[in-house]
């Protein structure tokens, strides 16, 4: 398993510079297939900080801190989340963080890592060694411990806009409620949202007015919903957020779109959703 | 026994490890800054989570004067000052009505800007007086720019006309 960690990171952007002039790349591709030797980790350790934000609820009185770790790039898989599950068993077993499944399908590992809100395990390390990476929880979470963030608003504010197909009438021949092709490609972009709050947390309307204003995630699913051919209840779902909050608190800021880690675009659902308010 | 023993061994190897932490304060101001309680502006109060956690959150009762007919009228007040703040120069005439209605959109569109901003930063729910007083403070300066605009239009050149002088000038 370690070998295997260790070229893929051979493999991955180890000495590879983001933009190279394209006579060059041909000629490295080479040199590297040929270079796959494993460095042996004691003579060239690449060593990397981490600072991660750390709070106990044991102890409240004391203020959040940043807490330094030390890996060796070499020995440690590609992503963010690799790092923390390699500090949390060998260097520091106190730090806690959510996370499931390691590829991005979960949402659980969702976090600030220097500076953007995104998934651990989606999140390359920067092979600059020099550099520091800084990890902290969702901005503006009440955190429950160092990495983990309280979603309890978030999940209720997910289930107010009932989040589920609603229908009163049964099909023709009694089956199952079919759409056309063009219609389920309205959902494409949609469907595909984990509820990982990476987007709803970054959204600085959400920082302030999170009790009445729903956020990019919750926003998008409500969409998805309204854009449904198969959903009979368009109106009643229109007429629960036409206010002055529950939308219209969205300004266009669009670090919703920036941040998602899944490539989705809430801020093109919540301008769908203003329009279709607005006829 | 392990169990007993385990939380203060982890606890002496935290304490271990932070040490060095502790020393290097002073070097990394923004972690202290970050770090810091000491954010007096509109502080978050305690976490608190209304009714049960399977609840959903309640549902605002539906006002579309306040949403859809609001943004609707807002962004027509937007699209609207783009042609009526260019067509005095581009057509080199002045024309009283158009000047009236440029400064009526004006004055609505700077009312809903700032309007939106109040009700972005001070939650009536948090700070209800300083809300009510932010509103009324906006309301007299609206009608302050109002009437400003209507002497000017009525007893000096008008808006287009004074803005020509000053681009020429």
């Amino acid at each position: 398993m370690a070998s295997l960690r260790s070229t893929s990171r051979l493999f991955a952007a180890a000495s590879r510079p983001l933009f190279r002039p394209a006579a060059f790349a041909r000629s490295y591709a080479t040199v590297e297939a040929t270079q796959t030797v494993e460095p042996s980790p004691s003579e060239n350790p690449n060593m990397k900080t981490f600072k991660v934000y750390r709070w106990n609820p044991d102890t409240p009185t004391e203020k959040p801190t940043m807490q330094s770790y030390q890996l060796d790039l070499n020995k440690t898989g590609p992503m963010m989340l690799d790092a923390l599950i390699r500090i949390k068993n060998e260097l520091d077993p106190t730090l806690t963080f959510r996370r499931s499944c390691r590829e991005g399908i979960c949402g659980s590992c969702a976090m600030n890592i220097d500076g953007v809100n995104t998934l651990a395990c989606l999140c390359r390390i920067p092979t600059q060694a020099n550099s520091e990476s800084r990890i902290y929880p969702l901005p503006h979470t009440y955190v429950v411990k160092d990495l983990v963030p309280d979603l309890t608003l978030f999940y209720k504010q997910y289930k107010s806009i009932k989040p589920y197909l609603q229908r009163d009438t049964p099909t023709e021949d009694g089956l199952e409620y079919r759409q056309s092709p063009e219609d389920r490609k309205k959902l494409d972009g949609l469907y595909e949202c984990i509820l990982c709050a990476c987007c709803s947390t970054s959204c600085p309307s959400y920082w302030w007015n999170s009790e009445e204003y729903l956020g990019p995630a919750i926003l998008l699913q409500s969409y998805r919903w309204l854009a449904d051919s198969r959903d009979e209840r368009t109106a009643e779902r229109k007429a629960a957020l036409d206010n002055s909050m529950s939308v219209y608190r969205c300004h266009t800021i669009l670090n919703c779109t920036r941040t998602c880690p899944k490539g989705l675009n809430p801020g093109r659902a919540i301008a769908e959703t203003k329009k279709m308010l607005a006829a | 026994m392990a169990s007993f023993a385990r939380p203060s061994l982890l606890r002496q190897s935290l304490a271990i490890s932070r040490s060095p932490l502790r020393q290097n304060v002073g070097v990394s101001q923004a972690v202290a800054f970050h770090a810091s309680a000491r954010k007096q502006i509109l502080p978050p109060l305690p976490q608190r989570i209304d009714g049960n956690m399977n609840d959903p959150v309640p549902v605002p009762s539906p006002k579309p004067t306040e949403g859809s007919y609001h943004w609707t009228f807002e962004r027509a007040v937007c699209v609207g000052l783009i042609p009526l703040s260019v067509a005095p120069f581009a057509a080199g005439s002045l024309n009283p009505v158009m000047d009236a209605v440029l400064c009526t959109l004006l004055v609505a569109h700077s009312h809903i800007g700032f309007e939106a901003a109040i009700v972005d930063y001070f939650r009536p729910q948090r700070v209800p007086k300083f809300y009510s007083f932010c509103q009324w403070l906006l309301r007299a300066f609206t009608l302050t720019t109002a009437v400003g605009l209507y002497e000017f239009e009525t007893n000096d050149v008008g808006v287009t006309e004074a803005l020509r002088r000053i681009w020429n000038a």
